[in-house]
């Protein structure tokens, strides 16, 4: 009897290693090849011919058609600066500084991808054809109530993604590898 | 008590043999693939665009909706791939996929193309008699090895504007995908 209990401890232990640390891998991400910075995650090896075998089975996992590394990379946002999870009940603030790259691209998703934006009117941001402050800083709003500057309105309810796309970047090269400078998100209202 | 310990510390490390399992076998089983989804929009030696997502449309391959998109699929057995066109002066860039789905190669306008698109696809064997100068090729062409007879093209073209989307996407349909002649 107790050594049918001590198997079925060794199984269970197992398999919530196993399957767990699995998840967390492929979900979260940061020990095993994600990148992250402020609430923005990306996976420089996603573009790489040579991945390794978490960004391999991290690209499976999201069927995405990833950028090649000459092309640019990708971070994706859940949650805001604070770790609160995005909601498009709220209004968000995006301000800062972007890393060089020959243009970006910052569109709200729902979890499948779909874009959230207003559906007649742009799916986003594009970096060429914002306001932007004297220091080159941008700030940008997205919510569904009408916001000053650069606004984005989305629509729908519940929880979103913010997907940055940087064209052309040096990030993460070897020349910039101390570069690490993204926008913060800021909660205002709800 | 130990014998409880020793049985947790097995299952510890099956679960580490478990995740490693898991994560080198996923790429096999996923049956949303990147590849299997391109195939579907791509034909042999045509160079095809990919149609955009209307809003609230779900995104399974997290397009840039900003973006215009166009993919062929070569087949090397048949000879060096070639795809090539003039874009519009704007940024665009290409990426060279393989059918596990892997960006072989990848490159920008910025890198000095120019409006001009002219990239030849090898393979090994294309590449030694390429070296040899047994397969004569255009000067300028941007020469690519692929280890796999199989790849997809995907060039990417970002208008300036929103209403310029469906004159770049004309001026990307007319892009040329084939076998080069050797």
């Amino acid at each position: 009897m107790r050594f049918l209990v001590n198997l079925m401890l060794m199984l269970v232990v197992a398999l919530a290693i196993g399957f767990g640390l699995s998840w967390y891998a492929l979900d979260d991400g940061r020990l095993f090849g994600a990148a992250q910075i402020g609430p923005w995650t990306a996976w420089p090896r996603a573009g790489s011919p040579t991945p390794d075998p978490y960004t391999r089975a991290y690209l499976a996992r999201s069927g995405m058609l990833q950028l090649g590394q000459g092309e640019g990379i990708q971070f994706v946002a859940a949650t805001d600066s604070d770790g609160q999870p995005l909601n498009r009940a709220c209004r968000y603030r995006i301000d800062g500084n972007t890393p060089t790259a020959t243009f970006w691209t910052l569109v709200p998703t729902a979890a499948d991808g779909s874009s959230i934006a207003r559906p007649d009117g742009p799916p986003g941001f594009e970096s060429g054809r914002i306001a932007r402050a004297s220091d080159g800083s941008v700030q940008l709003y997205i919510s569904r109530s009408l916001a000053p500057l650069n606004w984005l309105e989305i629509s729908g309810e519940g929880p979103f993604e913010l997907v940055l796309t940087l064209y052309d970047s040096t990030m993460f090269t070897s020349a910039n590898a101390g570069e690490a400078s993204l926008p913060a998100i800021n909660r205002e209202a709800c | 008590m130990l014998r409880t310990g020793l049985y947790v510390l097995g299952g510890v490390l099956l679960g580490l043999a478990i995740h490693l399992v898991v994560i080198l076998i996923l790429p096999s089983f996923a049956s949303n693939s990147v590849t299997a989804r391109l195939r579907s929009l791509a034909s042999l030696d045509k160079v095809s665009l990919i149609p955009p997502v209307p809003p609230g449309a779900p995104n399974p391959l997290r397009l840039d909706p900003e973006l215009d998109y166009a993919v062929c699929r070569l087949d090397l057995r048949a000879g060096p791939g070639e795809v090539e066109g003039t874009l519009p002066l704007a940024f665009w860039s290409v990426g060279v996929y393989d059918m596990s789905g892997t960006a072989i190669y990848s490159t920008t306008n910025r890198d000095g193309i120019g409006q001009t698109l002219d990239l030849g696809i090898f393979d090994p064997g294309q590449t030694r008699l390429l070296a040899e100068q047994k397969i004569d090729v255009d000067a300028g062409l941007l020469i690519v090895e692929a280890k796999t007879d199989d790849v997809f093209v995907v060039v990417r073209l970002a208008p300036p504007q929103p209403a310029m989307k469906e004159r770049y996407a004309a001026a990307l349909s007319k892009l040329t995908c084939r076998n080069l002649k050797t």
